[in-house]
């Protein structure tokens, strides 16, 4: 268990619900802690009747989803200045990443919300290229009960000894961050070839 | 989508066109690079899962279950290994089911935020190595299941075997 974990691990505790919101709304916006392993280790909390397992859900469900939003919003309101300020505009490999986005929406936000640090890129993406507000809630938020809940539900399946799985679980959350990037790629490969008839 | 109209006009063999195919090059060794991670990843995923099933935590089905239950059941003498210098005081009266004041005189523990209060922070007050600190919480609650004789405190009233994923039970519900 690493520092930042147990340390993590103390704070949600000693405030509960009030650190779990923090630390995933934290998280959600662009801190690159242990978000999940926080999540196993309250699913282990609640199957010892520490914590409650459907109000845990709940806190990390809007915590993240106001995380995501906030991300969101930023690059929504500030992006164009950002983007014309770094030169974003003059690589093409950020303009076909905005396409990307424009045009497939609502698959790269939801599958992206399993992907890690790459959640948060695409958050501020999605904002840079003004993906609407109400297909990045819906999927975003479809995503974010998907992705809690089965933290949660692993580590109150095997409760007291949740940390043994701690590595099980961090090494899947990796090989689905891979797999995602993997999919959004080829797509964005499959859609390159097809449009510019490279094939 | 504009995008897609800019893309139309494009002539086959254009600087555009070129430029496109430097990327979809590009998006190739990504792809290529991304499936080697993958592939190292899966064989770490394979060897921590022998290794879970080698130290019998994943042994066997059956194991696997007792293995669940026994995690949601109450902890006893035996289980004074899980405990960590992050746990706090109150969690640990808690899992292990002991009487609320039970660690602050046995330690003992001065601090008034006791029992919210993590062993690292005792250790902190008291000038102790966190390891050492880890060691007399486990040694008082070895000793108090010894005095206790059963080597399980269930009879309290709170157990932690009575959790329930749809009727959570005990003070602790819906407290911030």
């Amino acid at each position: 268990m690493t520092g930042v974990t147990g340390s993590l691990l103390s704070f949600v505790l000693l405030y509960k619900y009030w650190a779990l919101f923090v630390i995933v709304y934290l998280g959600a916006i662009i801190i690159p802690w242990p978000v999940n392993i926080t999540l196993l280790a309250i699913g282990a909390f609640a199957s010892q009747n520490y914590f409650s397992f459907w109000f845990s859900l709940t806190v990390a469900v809007v915590a993240n989803t106001l995380g995501d939003l906030t991300d969101y919003a930023v690059t929504r309101y500030f992006g164009e200045r950002v983007i014309h300020l770094l030169r974003l505009n003059k690589i093409r490999f950020f303009n076909h990443l905005q396409a990307e986005l424009r045009s497939d929406a609502a698959v790269t936000v939801f599958m992206t919300r399993f992907a890690g640090s790459l959640s948060s890129i695409t958050n501020f993406l999605a904002g840079l290229v003004a993906v609407p507000l109400k297909t990045f809630f819906i999927y975003d938020l479809i995503g974010n009960i998907i992705e809690p809940f089965s933290a949660l539900f692993l580590g109150y399946l095997v409760g007291s000894y949740w940390n043994d799985f701690s590595n099980l679980l961090s090494l899947i959350g990796a090989i689905v961050a891979v797999v995602v990037l993997l999919f959004i790629l080829l797509r964005m490969y499959r859609r390159i070839m097809k449009k510019y008839e490279l094939v | 989508m504009a995008n897609e109209g800019r893309g139309d006009h494009e002539e086959p063999g254009s600087h555009n066109n070129r430029n496109n195919r430097r990327m979809a090059r590009v998006v190739e060794w990504v792809v290529i690079a991304l499936a080697v991670i993958l592939a190292v990843l899966v064989v770490f995923f394979v060897r921590e899962y022998l290794n879970l099933r080698r130290e019998q935590i994943l042994n066997a089905r059956e194991a696997s279950i007792d293995h669940v239950l026994k995690g949601h059941g109450p902890l006893t003498a035996s289980d004074v290994d899980i405990i960590q210098p992050w746990m706090t005081f109150d969690y640990l009266n808690r899992i292990f089911v002991l009487p609320a004041d039970y660690l602050q005189t046995a330690l003992p523990v001065t601090d008034t935020h006791y029992p919210h209060l993590s062993i690292t922070s005792y250790a902190r007050d008291t000038n102790e190595a966190s390891a050492a600190a880890l060691t007399n919480v486990q040694t008082a609650i070895k000793n108090y299941f010894a005095q206790e004789g059963t080597g399980n405190s269930s009879s309290s009233a709170t157990s932690p075997s009575n959790a329930s994923l749809g009727f959570p039970t005990g003070a602790v519900q819906g407290s911030i």
